[in-house]
């Protein structure tokens, strides 16, 4: 674990080490990987395979964002939007991963209350959009409810799932060493579920992204999805794709930023 | 868990009780959707004194696991009697690998103290002194993953060491490593037990491994398992587990157990 006490040759080390580098590689790649897609729009839209008119190259969608970000316009809308993620994001991730907790480890709760949610989770979130906005009126609040509800269900069924199929061992060894409920609950069932759970965050980050740009269009004076509809409907294509950039790339940084913290608090499982 | 097990808090009397009575054990299984019983264990009794090393051997499928689950507290009897005379729950010893992955080495052996609220000060003089025991003290930060099978092993023996109950149960803990590690680990099994002089049940169904170990070997038969025999180990300790391999008593016991297997209706 410590120093190596036998001397190896530099090419040994380097054979050595070949893979942790490698692996280096990828990480940096995965990060970059993104930009080959926008090259081949520029090329595309250059060399006039595209309709301009529709599909402004991304040097120009750039130009217009570079001119955007110099009048302030943009930020009230993705600090708007954030907002909402964010709050709806926590209130249904929380009680998502409670519940999951409850239902993978009780089996009486599981077979009276896996039902309702069963019958539930199908119902698509923007189908009782109308219905939240009745109930919570045209604010925040409705924003937070229609994200938390989409959250909540992935969380639910990754985490219930995760401690479902934590091995038997593991609760032997709790019962063994004189865990209590609660005890075995948050030393074992959870820990067990974490890659699960991590799992179910990232999925339900990037439904959390779907659900508030549907939910700006319909109902909301701000934020990233609500500029996006109002660009299209004064047929500014390029601030429209603007928008559309600057979600998708709040939605992958949400889910980089979720990777960093799975490394950092799952380092038993690969990744 | 109406039916847990009767644990008895010895008084000063009963000093000579035996730690463990089994009285008449019966377990059985129900697979409702073959409608099918599978009786696993019938009509077993043994008891164990105090202090005493005993092995119980048979085959694959005998009950031998069921039996000490049972004492574990970990399944229920079915009927029978089962007393436990200790002033602790026993600890338990897995066959699989049952290190939590999540933890460090040092964080695995504290786990049962961490539970108990016992202040960090103390678990951290308790682990050191089981790294040390159990060779470990190199590993302390490592994660179960960087880990060989043995010295997961002896994370498991160390984890049940750490609280220091009076009955530890081990359900085959040796039987996936290799020749070597095992004998390096029985013998380290035998200093700590000569040391701690807790009671110990050990499931093998490795014959030569409950010779080299035990005080008394029960011997079970295949499916539903019975004793079929509770055999004296007369070596005198402190052993070398390398050394009563050149006594002629450990070859003949051997067979003796190798004939009770081979046709346990002759016994």
């Amino acid at each position: 674990m410590s120093a190596v006490p036998v001397t190896l040759t530099e090419d040994e080390l380097r054979r050595l080490k070949a893979p942790a580098r490698r692996e280096r590689l990828f990480r940096l790649a995965s990060y970059f990987s993104p930009l080959l897609l926008l090259l081949l729009w520029e090329l595309s839209s250059q060399l006039n395979l595209s309709d301009r008119r529709f599909f402004p190259a991304p040097s120009a969608i750039a130009q217009t964002a570079w001119r955007m970000v110099l009048s302030f316009e943009l930020f009230d809308h993705i600090g708007a939007t954030l907002r909402r993620v964010g709050v709806g994001y926590a209130m249904g991730a929380v009680p998502g991963i409670v519940m999951g907790l409850i239902l993978g480890l009780s089996r009486p709760v599981r077979r009276v209350l896996g039902p309702i949610f069963s019958a539930l989770y199908p119902v698509p979130k923007i189908a009782i959009l109308p219905l939240i906005l009745l109930v919570f009126g045209v604010g925040d609040a409705s924003k937070f409810v229609v994200i938390a509800i989409g959250v909540f269900f992935l969380m639910l069924y990754n985490t219930m799932s995760g401690v479902m199929q934590t091995p038997q061992i593991y609760m032997d060894v709790a019962k063994n060493a004189g865990a209590t409920r609660l005890q075995t609950f948050r030393r074992i069932a959870f820990p067990a579920a974490l890659p699960s759970i991590f799992t179910g965050l990232k999925l339900a980050a990037g439904s959390s992204y779907i659900i508030i740009a549907a939910a700006e269009f319909l109902g909301a004076r701000s934020g990233i999805g609500f500029f996006i509809w109002a660009s299209w409907q004064t047929f500014a294509v390029s601030r429209m794709f603007v928008g559309i950039v600057v979600i998708s790339a709040m939605g992958y940084l949400t889910i980089l930023a979720l990777e960093a913290l799975e490394r950092r608090f799952v380092p038993w499982a690969k990744h | 868990m109406a039916a847990a097990l009767e644990i008895v808090r010895p008084s000063p009397a009963e000093a000579d009780r035996p730690a463990i009575e089994v009285g008449h054990l019966t377990k059985a299984f129900y697979d409702s959707e073959g409608d099918r019983v599978t009786v696993a264990v019938s009509d077993v009794s043994f008891s164990v004194a105090s202090g005493e090393f005993v092995c119980i051997v048979g085959p694959s499928g005998c009950g031998k696991t069921t039996v000490l689950r049972i004492l574990a507290d970990l399944e229920q009897k079915l009927s029978g009697t089962v007393k436990l005379h200790s002033a602790t729950p026993p600890a338990m010893v897995f066959q699989e690998t049952s290190v939590l992955p999540w933890l460090t080495v040092s964080e695995n052996i504290a786990f049962p103290l961490s539970l108990k609220g016992v202040s960090g000060a103390e678990q951290e003089k308790r682990v050191r002194d089981l790294l040390a025991l159990t060779g470990l003290t190199d590993f302390a930060r490592a994660r179960p993953h960087q880990l060989s099978g043995g010295m997961k092993q002896r994370v498991s023996v160390a984890r049940a060491l750490v609280d220091d109950r009076d009955i530890l149960l081990m359900d085959e803990p040796f039987g996936s490593l290799d020749e070597q590690t095992r004998l390096v680990l029985q013998q380290e099994l035998l200093r700590i037990w000569e040391t701690t002089g807790k009671t110990v049940v050990f499931i093998t169904h490795s014959v030569d491994e409950a010779l080299t170990l035990a005080d008394r070997v029960l011997v079970m038969s295949p499916r539903p398992g019975t004793l079929v025999a509770d055999l004296e180990v007369p070596f005198e300790r402190p052993r070398d587990v390398v050394e009563m391999r050149r006594d002629k008593r450990f070859w003949d016991l051997t067979y003796k157990v190798w004939r009770l297997l081979a046709s346990p209706a002759r016994a």
